[in-house]
């Protein structure tokens, strides 16, 4: 990223050929796995198919359905409240924790290792385990707040409507914040302490150093680390399959969630394709947009000069 | 994870649940390319029949073994002919096989809950029908029902019978003084006299959905009996709207306002075993379940189930309801069909191995030793110096008796109605949907039969 790339054009004319030629295997795959099957999708979202036999011509009745569909428009609101939350939480919790642990101190390497503990788990088995640790009448909360004497902590977790949510957005954090951290982490070490220096000597005060240097300089990781979020819960489906299916009634099933329901339990592959579809194109333009609008597209160094 | 077919695969065993779960995500991502896997070849060697045949297991189970040395007693009387079993998990089983015969590449024998997934395949044209034979009947009648569309038969049963029914804890209800109420009215004084003494008087799994829609399946038989259900799975217009269900899912409402289901009722999993220990902790009294609860309790506290505290009761009967109360709810039974893929041979040594095997009485006494109730006639005699006889002479009594065995809804209707079903009856259960509104979004869906 330091380094601006030299443009195609100035190593001469005989590269081009040999750049294709070197693409073409991650090209081949490309196609093969990402695009022909984003294409099937959208084949396949014209049409009404079980699995079974031929599918038949629906034209655009599948989309037709969507737009009406309820349930649809249920899964889009509450993927879009797991997408703006997730955002929310994670990013000013990651650059906290990461800035914390970018110090060289003993004591935070030592706590580094410990939060990314969460990170080491298989997500079926952090789904499993919060389950147990949330039941309402066996788990560990409710012998916590026992012991504790704390009300609160007895709660519905996984069965109230208006809490099931917030569960799950905060067990998702809980999930990925340490990647982020761990990327945070990395991005401030890589801000020149020359920086610092300079703006100290400028008599900046560490809350000034804090908006004007650092937030700055971790512009890119910021873009990185926002796109994977939002890319990520967008689609996010392990946790909530297992921990709730959905429920309680439709409020915490997720639009990849309904998708899969609609191709694997109801059968109706062309209505989940249009759901696919929908994902696709919403994760793929969120994800565009990201890279224009800050800038990270055109790789320019933001240390122009300092070096 | 409780979908329909976890009913069945939660009769074995469960601790491979955190296994299971794990299976699903690598099966959704590996779904793309499961219909390739090639293990389906239908060639025939040279001097005999190779057959494949896909069970559903959720691990290591008695019922394998009963299985594989009945494979290999059929290898041994029919020389050159060989099975080759594959066993499936549970949930990854659904996909597996829908991809299988949507790509032409089934198992020339493949496991089914009959029902509504079953005759989508045979209106797609992928199973063999067996026409009648005569060795059906074998079987008790009340456990082909699901297997049977048209007047053909279309498979026949390889696993036990898993009827419903109530379990309770006997001494909570020594310690009131209560007995099993026989009428639905008494169990909601059971519920209330239970209430005020501290218990949360059922316990219900209903995180999973199919274990609330038990009580929907039960209340509309013993109100309106087996038709009204026939009326629905038949596509009838307005079938839904039946008074029968209407009333049957406002009385499961009435439960629900009196407090019936312990807290967080909504979210816990049966397969965790949280539902079970509610029982057998003394937390709470009641369970509606399938009959494999027996097994399970078992194995999570043996002395519970040893010392006779595990109560069995029917469903109580309605008052002014036009069901039989001995009506069963339920899974007849699991099966195995025959692909219409299958070459002439192949459907031979397949037929033969149903007829030969599966129908025989010595399959039945295996079965019986795996610690599960066969659906063949005559099992009664079977069941002694069984660990669990009582409940298993109790359970083929039932079975035997019961004019109509309802299989379980959710195997009943198309798979494309069967979601929608669970997830509206779970928001009927939380009062946060009317009898009325299920009724009419059921009735409104596009049947896909």
């Amino acid at each position: 990223m330091r380094r601006r790339p030299a443009s195609p054009g100035q190593a001469g004319q005989g590269r081009g050929l040999a750049d294709l030629a070197g693409l073409a295997p991650a090209m081949a795959l490309f196609g093969v796995f990402i695009v022909v099957p984003m294409l099937g999708a959208i084949a396949l979202s014209l049409f009404r198919w079980n699995g079974l036999g031929t599918p038949h011509w629906a034209g655009a009745a599948n989309w037709i359905q969507f737009a009406h569909d309820p349930l649809a428009r249920q899964a889009l609101t509450v993927t879009a409240k797991v997408v703006v939350l997730s955002w929310v939480v994670q990013t000013p919790v990651s650059i906290a924790l990461g800035l914390f642990i970018a110090g060289r101190q003993r004591y935070r390497s030592v706590y580094a290792a410990l939060y990314v503990l969460p990170l080491l788990l298989s997500t079926a088995g952090i789904a499993l385990m919060w389950e147990a640790l949330l039941d309402p009448n066996f788990g560990g909360l409710v012998a916590l707040s026992r012991s504790l004497n704390l009300g609160f902590l007895r709660q519905n977790w996984l069965g109230n409507p208006a809490l099931t949510l917030y569960v799950i957005i905060g067990l998702i954090a809980w999930q990925f914040i340490p990647f982020h951290t761990l990327l945070y982490q990395m991005g401030r070490r890589q801000i020149p302490d020359v920086l610092y220096e300079a703006a100290r000597l400028d008599g900046a005060s560490p809350a000034q150093l804090f908006w004007r240097v650092t937030l700055p300089q971790l512009r890119y990781t910021i873009v990185t680390s926002s796109t994977l979020i939002i890319v990520g819960s967008l689609t996010y489906f392990d946790i909530v399959y297992i921990m709730t299916n959905g429920g309680p009634g439709y409020t915490t099933r997720v639009l990849s969630l309904d998708m899969y329901q609609a191709a694997f339990q109801q059968n109706e592959f062309g209505y989940a394709s249009v759901l696919a579809v929908v994902l696709g194109v919403v994760g793929v333009g969120i994800a565009l947009g990201l890279v224009r609008f800050s800038g990270f597209g055109s790789m320019a160094s933001q240390q122009e000069g300092a070096a | 994870m409780g979908r329909s077919g976890d009913r069945a695969g939660s009769r074995r065993r469960l601790t491979l649940a955190a296994v299971a779960t794990m299976t699903v995500t690598v099966a959704l991502a590996a779904c793309g390319s499961a219909a390739g896997s090639g293990k389906a070849s239908t060639t025939a060697k040279a001097g005999g029949t190779n057959l494949t045949m896909w069970l559903v297991t959720t691990g290591p189970s008695p019922a394998n073994t009963v299985v594989n040395q009945a494979v290999s007693s059929f290898e041994k009387s029919h020389p050159g002919d060989t099975i080759t079993v594959d066993y499936i998990e549970n949930q990854s089983y659904k996909q597996k096989i829908q991809l299988a015969m949507g790509a032409g590449n089934p198992p020339t024998i493949f496991w089914t809950w009959g029902g509504g997934p079953l005759k989508q395949f045979i209106n797609a044209g992928d199973v063999a029908s067996l026409g009648n034979p005569a060795w059906a009947s074998d079987f008790l009648p009340s456990s082909l029902g699901a297997v049977t569309f048209n007047g053909q038969l279309y498979g026949v049963p390889i696993e036990g019978t898993q009827p419903v029914f109530f379990f309770y804890n006997k001494t909570i209800f020594s310690k009131l003084g209560l007995t099993f109420p026989t009428t639905w009215s008494g169990l909601l004084s059971a519920v209330s006299t239970l209430k005020s003494h501290g218990y949360a008087p059922i316990s219900l799994a209903n995180g999973d959905q199919w274990p609330g829609l038990m009580y929907l399946e039960y209340l509309t038989d013993r109100i309106g009996g087996p038709g009204v259900f026939q009326a629905i799975e038949l596509g009838k217009t307005g079938a839904w709207s039946n008074p029968a269900i209407i009333k049957a899912l406002t009385d499961i409402q009435q439960l629900t306002r009196a407090g019936a289901f312990q807290n967080g009722y909504d979210s816990l999993h049966y397969s965790g075993g949280g539902s079970d220990a509610l029982v057998y902790s003394g937390k709470a009294a009641i369970q509606l379940m399938g009959d494999w609860d027996v097994s399970q309790m078992l194995g999570l506290n043996k002395s519970f189930v040893t010392s006779g505290n595990l109560g069995l009761a029917p469903f109580p009967a309605v008052a002014g309801g036009t069901g039989d109360p001995a009506d069963l709810a339920g899974n007849t039974a699991s099966y195995v069909a025959i692909s219409s893929k299958a070459s002439t041979s192949q459907k031979t040594a397949a037929e033969a191995f149903m007829q030969d095997v599966l129908a025989s009485s010595s399959y039945a006494k295996a079965i019986v030793s795996a610690g599960e109730v066969p659906v063949i006639k005559g099992a009664t005699d079977l069941f002694a110096g069984q660990q669990l006889a009582s409940y298993d002479q109790a359970i083929y009594t039932s079975v035997q008796q019961a004019p109509s065995f309802q299989y379980s809804w959710d195997q009943a209707v198309p798979p494309q109605e069967a979601t929608p079903m669970l997830a509206d009856l779970a928001q009927v259960f939380e009062l946060t949907m009317t009898p009325q509104k299920f009724a009419a979004t059921m009735d409104s869906q596009p049947s896909g039969a």
